[in-house]
């Protein structure tokens, strides 16, 4: 396969008191090679198990009950833990939302750099991958402890640490969640760009509509552990088919004409504590029949995408019409 | 942009707060020796006391002046070296303490020492085997009896068991490290081993919590993620982020010690520092108590502050907090 | 730490953590044998001294005599009686004043705050035993003497709790809003504050108690604590000590019954706090 990532049916399940919680109900996802791909989702839906799982980096309470996960072509439940290990550090690259939570508080950030560096058998100096994430006055920020350094420019560290690897998969988990607005567009401008310049393919993990469409080629969409709807972002924000993705872009802020209304979407996420018995927006959707509610949807391929929802093609042939786009005045 | 040394301010702060605690354990230990009843130079002395001796004490301390200067009277002498005179010996106390200090300070060490040798691995085990159900009942299991076995239940068994039987180690018998290690040796070792029972099942979940937590800190999934093999993980990151509650329990623990482990002295017949206070509450000998009780919390204190800029010095955070959070 | 957890709330203590029940049993089993066994004389007589001097444990004297020949059972069960007593009312009555002092400590903050700690620091400067020591020096040894000293050792760790758990709820919102609402300060205190940290105190508390019954244990063992007729298992295993090479269960029984107390004291401490605060572990694979 041609695919640098691939990931099929997944399903994961976290113990807690109140019996198993099911966080991904055959999830399905692919990147290629050098492709920035966003997964948007609400809380709760699952993204960040997803990333967890890309790299096999799951908490003892969570269980992979059934699907795999493809890097290059290798199964990595399968193989020995060693081999996971070179293909972390090989491979993949991971972004954290909690910028200076993912570095050590006791060490300094250039030691941190250069260990990171060295691990990877890259000999430059820290300040060099420090000066190339744009950090001013590297020498001083070598010499700093994480505490001391704002959001946004321990951010730029830990993408200094990650990319020394020459990652060919950069996983970024709500990267800029915890930075300053004016500082995002600036942090996201250059993990791309440099993402591009070393040829990495990206999966970004977020709730940021803007930030998918500006950056993401595709967009997959997550509901209730599941991919909802997988394509190409322009068409498909411009032409949502899965009933979800539609009421996302409605409640999103900054689609809206003159005089338009943000809609928000009614109702709550599910809770899943085993596999759904139809499928999980059921609830929440203004076209739900009886199937929804008893059948899993499959995958269908809808055009330039794949959609998980029994009525796609009636949404494509425009039969399903929302109520609020016949409302709008 | 900052060194590893703590700020000076913080420092200073740290040296007076540590000051401060000290004068407050003077007052309290001056309080208390004014509260029993009787007059206090008879309290040093004891009613045989030599009139003269008595006079200069009175001068000493001006017993008929307020209590406040008494106090202070009091404070000046003791900073200066006059710690009282016994009333069992006549010997002044601080002569005393001296000889038995090396005896205490022995005893602690190997105790401590002991301590770290088997809580250290022990409590990193137990957190890196605590996924597994039973591992985790039985490391408890056997933690809280450490803690929980007292000290005289334990020494007394240790005592039934060694001194009917010639095991090698004695009970009793005790001789100077330096005149014959080996006797000495046989002497101490289990009066150590008795107190290092609760002192290892401190460290033992001191180290096992203290390890956890840091293992559920994100910068160790990031580690990971990066595909570091766990050996480089905990040599890099986790020591250093788990010792402050160590440190923070081996620091309390060797500050208590110093104060002398009395039952275990008393146990071991060994002539140590919490033995002399012991015989001297038994023979009202209030000068000593005094003094012991001076000696004991004053060095709890000084320990506790160093170990408090050690962490300083490991955890950079700490001295950024101009006000002290407990 | 949050209000009482589900498992509390529900009535079923540690429904998940078997050890911790068991412990909570062991103790509810001791209590019982110490109140109600004198009065029943449970074990015999303990004033009763017709039988053999010093003999070892058997089946007509479980834990053997002593060496006026009386079975030492009923005297444990006196024993194990007076050392819950004693620690216990002295950890209630450093609970209120710790809770009382700390709380207030933590809310009215600037002198009265920076006082009580360092009176906390000092008290918490001086080495258990050693404090039981000076206690016993000032008033004669006693239970007085023992009850007093277990105070002033478990007092300072209690004002810290309740000081920091009062610190960790006072700013939170729902707090703040009942102060800009006008309510009074007892009324707050009570209503919002107390709930919120009892939950750290009580498991403050177990091991106060732990820490007081391994007190007693100690300061009567040397002598200076419950002093005869009365007796506590700490004194039981100083009377026993003379004759320890010999005899040796007459410290080996009362003294593993109460480390067996002060063991269950410890797990069911130790299952509170983990109900409060389940640990999260992480794999390094």
């Amino acid at each position: 396969m041609n695919d640098l990532l691939s990931m099929a049916n997944m399903v994961v399940e976290y113990d807690t008191d109140r019996g198993p919680q099911r966080a991904l109900d055959e999830a399905t996802l692919s990147v290629s090679r050098g492709e920035f791909v966003g997964l948007v989702g609400e809380s709760g839906s699952g993204k960040s198990t997803v990333g967890l799982t890309v790299g096999r980096l799951l908490p003892p309470n969570a269980h992979r009950r059934a699907g795999e996960v493809l890097l290059d072509g290798q199964a990595i439940f399968e193989l020995p833990v060693e081999s996971v290990r070179r293909l972390r550090r090989e491979m993949l690259a991971f972004i954290f939302q909690n910028p200076i939570g993912s570095l050590d508080p006791t060490m300094r950030i250039g030691r941190q750099v250069a260990l990171a560096a060295r691990d990877a058998g890259d000999a430059q100096p820290p300040t060099t991958h420090l000066e190339r994430v744009g950090l001013p006055d590297a020498e001083r920020v070598a010499a700093s402890f994480p505490h001391e350094l704002s959001g946004g420019m321990a951010q730029r560290v830990a993408i200094a640490i990650a990319l020394t690897g020459r990652p060919r998969l950069i996983v970024a988990d709500e990267p800029t969640a915890s930075i300053d607005a004016t500082i995002r567009r600036q942090v996201l401008d250059l993990l791309f760009g440099l993402a591009r310049d070393v040829g990495s393919g990206v999966l970004f993990l977020t709730h940021d509509l803007h930030s998918v469409a500006r950056y993401c080629s595709r967009v997959a969409v997550m509901y209730g552990g599941r991919v909802v709807e997988d394509g190409p972002t322009a068409h498909l924000f411009q032409n949502p088919v899965h009933p979800y993705t539609r009421a996302l872009l409605a409640s999103a802020v900054g689609r809206e004409g003159v005089g338009g209304h943000v809609v928000p979407i009614a109702g709550m996420p599910p809770v899943l504590h085993g596999p759904a018995a139809g499928c999980a927006y059921a609830a929440r959707c203004s076209w739900a029949i009886s199937r929804c509610r008893s059948e899993r949807p499959i995958r269908e391929i809808i055009d330039d995408r794949l959609v998980l929802c029994h009525r796609a093609d009636e949404t494509l042939s425009g039969k399903l019409v929302t109520q609020e786009t016949s409302a709008d005045a | 942009m900052t060194g590893r040394l703590p700020h000076v301010r913080w420092l200073a702060l740290r040296l007076g707060s540590a000051v401060i605690t000290l004068l407050g354990v003077s007052i309290l230990v001056f309080a208390a020796m004014h509260v029993v009843p009787g007059r206090y130079d008879e309290l040093l002395l004891g009613p045989q006391g030599l009139p003269e001796r008595r006079a200069a004490i009175a001068a000493q301390f001006g017993l008929d002046r307020p209590l406040p200067e008494q106090y202070v009277r009091w404070l000046g002498a003791t900073l200066s070296g006059d710690l009282g005179v016994s009333m069992g010996t006549k010997e002044p106390v601080r002569d005393e303490f001296i000889r038995r200090a090396p005896v205490t300070i022995q005893l602690t060490l190997m105790a401590t020492a002991l301590s770290l040798l088997i809580g250290l691995p022990a409590g990193a085990a137990a957190a890196f085997g605590s996924t597994r159900r039973l591992g985790a009942g039985l490391g408890r299991l056997l933690g809280a009896t450490g803690l929980s076995m007292p000290d005289f239940v334990l020494g007394s068994v240790l005592v039934v068991v060694f001194s009917t039987n010639v095991l090698g180690p004695t009970v009793g018998g005790f001789v100077p490290f330096f005149q014959d290690p080996i006797a000495n040796l046989r002497a101490t070792i289990l009066p150590a081993l008795t107190i290092s029972g609760f002192g290892a099942a401190l460290v033992i979940r001191t180290t096992r919590d203290a390890v956890l937590s840091a293992l559920t800190e994100p910068y160790v999934l990031a580690a990971v993620a990066r595909g570091q093999r766990p050996r480089t993980i905990i040599l890099r990151h986790v020591v250093r982020n788990s010792a402050i509650p160590v440190l923070t329990v081996v620091a309390t623990t060797v500050g208590y010690l110093l104060g002398g482990s009395v039952i275990v002295e008393q146990l071991f017949g060994i002539p140590g520092f919490g033995n002399y206070v012991l015989s001297a509450v038994q023979h009202r000998d209030y000068a000593v108590v005094q003094a012991g009780a001076l000696i004991a919390a004053s060095i709890f204190v000084v320990i506790n502050m160093l170990a408090d800029v050690s962490y300083a010095w490991i955890d950079p955070r700490i001295a950024v907090t101009q006000t002290e959070t407990r | 730490m949050t209000a009482l957890p589900n498992v509390l709330r529900r009535g079923l203590p540690f429904a998940a953590d078997p050890l911790s029940r068991l412990a909570m049993l062991t103790i509810i089993a001791l209590a019982t044998v110490g109140v109600i066994g004198p009065i029943l004389h449970l074990g015999g007589d303990p004033t009763a001294i017709g039988g053999p001097r010093l003999a070892p444990p058997g089946l007509e004297y479980p834990i053997g005599t002593d060496t006026l020949g009386r079975s030492l059972v009923p005297r444990v069960v006196e024993g194990i009686r007076a050392t819950l007593i004693f620690a216990s009312v002295a950890v209630l009555i450093t609970a209120v004043i710790g809770t009382c002092i700390g709380t207030l400590a933590a809310y009215l903050g600037s002198v009265i705050d920076e006082i009580v700690v360092r009176f906390a620091d000092v008290l918490f400067s001086f080495p258990g035993m050693l404090m039981a020591l000076i206690v016993s020096a000032m008033v004669g040894p006693g239970s007085t003497s023992a009850v007093l000293a277990i105070i002033l050792i478990t007092l300072p760790l209690m004002i810290r709790v309740a000081r920091a758990s009062t610190l960790r709820v006072a700013n939170r919102d729902f707090v703040v809003t009942a102060r800009v609402g006008g309510a009074s300060m007892p009324r707050i205190l009570l209503v919002h504050l107390l709930p919120n940290i009892a939950g750290a105190m009580v498991v403050q508390a177990t091991y106060a108690l732990s820490v007081g019954m391994l007190i007693e244990g100690g300061i009567s063992f040397l002598g200076l604590g419950v002093q005869p007729p009365e007796s506590s298992l700490g004194s039981l295993l100083s009377q026993g000590k003379a004759y320890m090479t010999v005899a040796p269960w007459l410290v080996l029984g009362p003294g593993l019954i109460l480390a067996l107390a002060i063991l269950s004291v410890n797990l069911v401490g130790d299952g509170v706090r983990d109900a409060f605060q389940p640990k999260q572990s992480q794999s390094l694979t």
